[in-house]
């Protein structure tokens, strides 16, 4: 009854082979470190967002604001780029990606929608756009419980 | 000095499972938590459609947007995921490290 023993060792060298593949002493890292910088943008976004949300559930004849979607735009532009710029940052880049398309999607809503806007129309947007800034920010969180801050994090930020 | 395969492997096991196990909690909460709003939102649209709240157009729309909602929670799992593996190798090397480099007469670990 060797197998057992086998297929312990062979789990045993796959693990330290997984080690080895990385430099000696270091720990293994999959994925990138936690950055307050791009965390907290990604905050501040949320919340003018979730502003502009309130605002048109409490004044549904609010007219379309270009700015504020402008506005955003430009600060997921600005995440995208830091996001690129940090190591294995390629997960939360695709989160970008998906959470920029919803913006477009609720962009072309709001400008189509007749006033006064329909509140459920409002309602299901905020909430779509809710889970996906939940999502990066679950990300974040686990990064930040987990691993170290990035360098970049600890340097002034230009960027905000 | 010969390293103890089944020994090594107990500590290593028993240094990783803790950490799946939680994560495993963890991450099937935060995925149930938001696919039930996901889901919410979409039976909103259907009836929202049917009563007249929204037009086709509006509902078009809003399903594209819960596409990227859905694509978000799957990343966010993915990510969880690594970092979940990621916590569970370096704690099972690290329960093991001083006897493996002691052995090996280096600082492999």
């Amino acid at each position: 009854m060797k197998r057992p023993g086998y297929a312990v060792a062979a789990g045993v060298m796959l693990i330290l082979a997984i080690a080895t593949a990385t430099l000696p002493g270091c720990a293994v890292k999959k994925i990138g470190d936690f950055d307050s910088t791009f965390d907290n943008n990604v905050s501040d976004l949320e919340q003018k967002t979730e502003l502009h949300f309130a605002q048109l559930k409490s004044n549904p004849s609010k007219p379309f604001d270009q700015d504020f979607y402008d506005d955003a735009d430009a600060r997921i532009a600005v995440l995208k780029t830091r996001a690129a710029a940090l190591p294995k940052y390629d997960i939360l880049s695709q989160q970008l990606n998906n959470l920029q398309s919803q913006f477009d999607d609720f962009e072309k809503l709001d400008k189509a929608s007749p006033r006064p806007i329909s509140g459920a129309a409002v309602g299901d947007g905020q909430s779509l756009i809710a889970v996906s800034f939940e999502s990066i920010l679950r990300l974040e969180l686990a990064l930040q419980r987990t691993g170290t801050t990035s360098a970049a994090a600890q340097a002034p930020s230009k960027t905000k | 000095m010969s390293l103890n395969v089944a020994h090594l492997a107990e500590q290593m096991v028993a240094a990783a499972l803790p950490i799946l196990v939680q994560h495993s909690s963890d991450v099937q909460s935060f995925a149930k938590t938001e696919f039930a709003k996901i889901a919410q939102t979409l039976a909103g649209i259907e009836e929202q459609t049917a009563d007249g709240q929204i037009n086709q157009a509006q509902a078009a729309i809003l399903l594209d947007m819960q596409k990227g909602a859905s694509r978000n929670v799957l990343l966010a799992l993915k990510g969880l995921d690594m970092l979940t593996v990621e916590e569970a190798i370096n704690a099972a090397l690290g329960v093991v490290k001083t006897v493996v480099d002691t052995a090996l007469g280096f600082a492999l670990l």
